[in-house]
């Protein structure tokens, strides 16, 4: 027994203390793990979700048709078959009840909207180049009947591992078919609407952080705004969506275009980049200011020359995640209109657009399963995205991080 | 033990600083904080090429007087001055005169010292980049980086953060800073204050060497120091100036009980 200083009221007082001390932290350490649990069981969801097992078969048509013109995109399969029957002077109802005949069309990649993407009209085609995918199996329940499901193949059908997120998924754009779908288009157009928002929101947003900071008058006013502001930051963002609506859309007649998208989008983060500009403003140590004054430097020459090369790192950081924030909004884009699916690939402010999570968003809503597999593969996109920018952020602040 | 002022003291002026010597003259300054008032009717005079301290207790309104000769009070917001500043022929809170203009003239040593997060080299460049400076800038930076006896230690590491000095050095490079936009005066806050016994004996001996090309003030609460470093000391108690001279008759005969109470170590 080792030797105490202590009398034994005075330790078992702290022993007791001690014991109250780790019941504490084990408290407040259980929302820790479980959140944990639940960011590892999503990682695991979605990223399982990206393979699947495909029975396949080669296809069996041997009609390879382009369809001439007059179907409108988003035509389902059967709209487009009857059409182009009753045009060519053919019953579609020996098509469409046979059985047979229906499971062929209805394979996936069967009747193919081909992209238009120089110009020419959009058409529909039947392809034959593809096998048709007769099944679509998880990846653990493949793994685990794969004898069962191997000894049922039919003659000509094959089992394969299929992994929807390939390099190709990056190239691919929005298709009625899964296999042909792709974030393409979609990762085009959250470049497009992010690099706006980063355009408007960052001279804008810092802009307002160094007036309020350091000019505006300690007043009412000023109060009032700064309030608001911090409001601001915590409004739901389909009311931002609506604002959108109503003004960009709208009132400013950009449309649904990538300007307006961008905009709405600028006007979501601005609270947030100001309050955090401003928070990087206030940590400029004032003994820095005081230098600056007293060498004879103005105010306007103070802030640029000290104020803000040392609150770069913390706006930069805050920029960041206001951008992360705007990346993965949906609910205002669906207000002001983005489109599940476009034809071309946004070219410029004024284009037609698509972002990634109106994408994830529209496959998420598709009837076939196999939709489930190509949301999983975006949302691993966007995740990535995303994870790409808090290291980046991560990475600057310990970067240019100073200790005074 | 804390003495009250009598509303209506007089300074006790001990060998005047004659007209053609005077630099800088404090001219009947009262200073306000909103309704506070730490300057009451202050009149000093600061002879040129001379280091004048300004001693007292905490919260006597030293610094504020400091302060207030290149108008960094002017960014407190609820300032307030009456009074006048005379400088070369110039009235310092004249309104056709710009405070930027003040602090070029008059420039300025903090109590903390606080280089930029930039290399030694900027750091002392900053003034005259500010000013436009067209000249030889390594020159400048070696002459003033000589002038604040630093040179020797830091000549292999200008393009150093200023950051990585010794606490010593920050400050001697702060005071380098200071010359480089070759100011007339330099007022120094407490300049040792957060520095060891032996970087403070560094800087006192360049304040030696320096007032030969600036007149410095300085504001200090170690009796030593004041004694060591000044040609004049100006002794301020709760906002008053209480009592001025040369140091040597400050520090052997005050004139003014208060002085004598101070100087003796009996409050502050």
């Amino acid at each position: 027994m080792s030797v105490s200083i202590l009398s034994d009221a005075e330790r078992k007082r702290i022993e007791g203390k001690r014991r109250r001390g780790k019941a504490f932290v084990a408290v407040t350490a259980v929302p820790v793990v479980l959140a944990l649990l639940l960011v590892a069981t999503l990682f695991f969801d979605v990223i399982t979700d990206t393979v699947s097992w495909q029975i396949v078969e080669p296809s069996q048509t041997t009609a390879s048709w382009s369809f001439s013109e007059g179907f409108a995109w988003g035509n389902t399969w059967e709209n487009v078959v009857t059409k182009e029957l009753e045009a060519r002077g053919e019953d579609p109802a020996a098509v469409l009840n046979n059985p047979e005949e229906r499971r062929r069309f209805k394979l996936r990649n069967r009747v193919e909207l081909l992209w238009s993407l120089n110009g020419q009209p959009l058409r529909y085609v039947v392809s034959n180049s593809r096998d048709d995918t007769v099944d679509n199996i998880g990846v653990f329940e493949g793994f685990n009947n794969q004898e069962a499901l191997l000894a049922n193949l039919r003659d000509g059908q094959e089992l394969r591992l299929n992994p929807w997120l390939d390099f190709a998924f990056l190239s691919k754009n929005a298709s009625r078919s899964p296999l042909m779908a792709g974030i393409g288009f979609a990762f085009i157009g959250s470049l497009w609407v992010i690099g706006l928002v980063i355009l408007f929101s960052l001279p804008i947003g810092v802009g307002a952080a160094i007036y309020l900071e350091e000019y505006a008058p300690d007043n009412r006013f000023t109060r009032f705004i700064e309030l608001n502001i911090r409001n601001l930051a915590g409004v739901p963002s389909i009311v931002y969506g609506i604002l959108g609506l109503y003004a960009f859309v709208r009132l400013f007649n950009f449309e649904v275009t990538v300007i307006s998208a961008a905009l709405t989008l600028s006007l979501l983060i601005l609270p947030v980049v100001i309050i955090a500009s401003r928070e990087a403003i206030k940590a400029v140590p004032p003994s820095l200011r005081e230098a600056s004054y007293g060498l004879g430097a103005s105010k306007w020459q103070t802030v640029s020359r000290v104020v803000l090369p040392n609150a770069v790192a913390g706006i930069t950081t805050g920029m960041i995640l206001a951008v992360a924030r705007a990346i993965g909004e949906t609910a205002p884009l669906l207000v002001v209109g983005a489109a599940g699916f476009i034809p071309r690939a946004p070219s410029g402010p004024l284009s037609e657009y698509t972002v990634m999570p109106i994408q994830i968003y529209a496959w998420v809503g598709e009837n076939d399963p196999e939709f489930a597999n190509v949301a999983s593969a975006g949302i691993v996109v966007l995740l990535t995205v995303l994870l790409v920018l808090f290291g980046a952020a991560f990475y600057l602040r310990r970067r240019f991080e100073r200790s005074w | 033990m804390s003495q009250t002022v009598p509303e209506n003291h007089v300074t006790v002026r001990t060998d005047p600083v004659a007209q053609e010597d005077a630099l800088v003259a404090i001219d009947h300054l009262s200073l306000w904080y909103d309704q506070f008032q730490a300057l009451r009717d202050v009149s000093l005079t600061v002879p040129k090429n001379q280091v004048t301290a300004l001693i007292g207790a905490s919260g006597c309104g030293k610094s504020t007087l400091l302060r207030s000769i290149n108008r960094m009070n002017d960014l407190v917001p609820s300032v307030r001055v009456e009074g006048k500043i005379h400088y070369e022929g110039a009235e310092l809170y004249d309104a056709s005169v710009d405070a930027v203009e003040v602090r070029r003239r008059i420039g300025m040593v903090f109590q903390k010292p606080n280089p930029f997060p930039k290399t030694v080299y900027e750091n002392v460049a900053f003034g005259p980049r500010l000013h436009g400076y067209k000249g030889n800038m390594d020159e400048l930076v070696e002459k003033s980086l000589k002038g604040a006896a630093l040179w020797d230690e830091v000549q292999d590491k200008l393009n150093q953060s200023g950051l990585g000095l010794s606490g010593g050095q920050q400050q001697r490079l702060c005071i380098a800073r200071a010359m480089a936009t070759e100011p007339d005066v330099i007022l120094m806050d407490e300049p040792t204050s957060a520095l060891d016994p032996i970087a403070t004996d560094r800087i006192e001996q360049l304040i030696h060497e320096i007032k030969k090309d600036f007149t410095v003030i300085i504001v200090t609460h170690n009796m030593q120091q004041a004694g060591r470093v000044s040609d004049r000391t100006a002794f301020m108690h709760l906002g008053v100036l209480i009592e001025e001279g040369p140091t040597d008759q400050i520090f052997t005969n005050p004139q003014h009980e208060m002085t004598e109470n101070y100087i003796s170590g009996r409050f502050g």
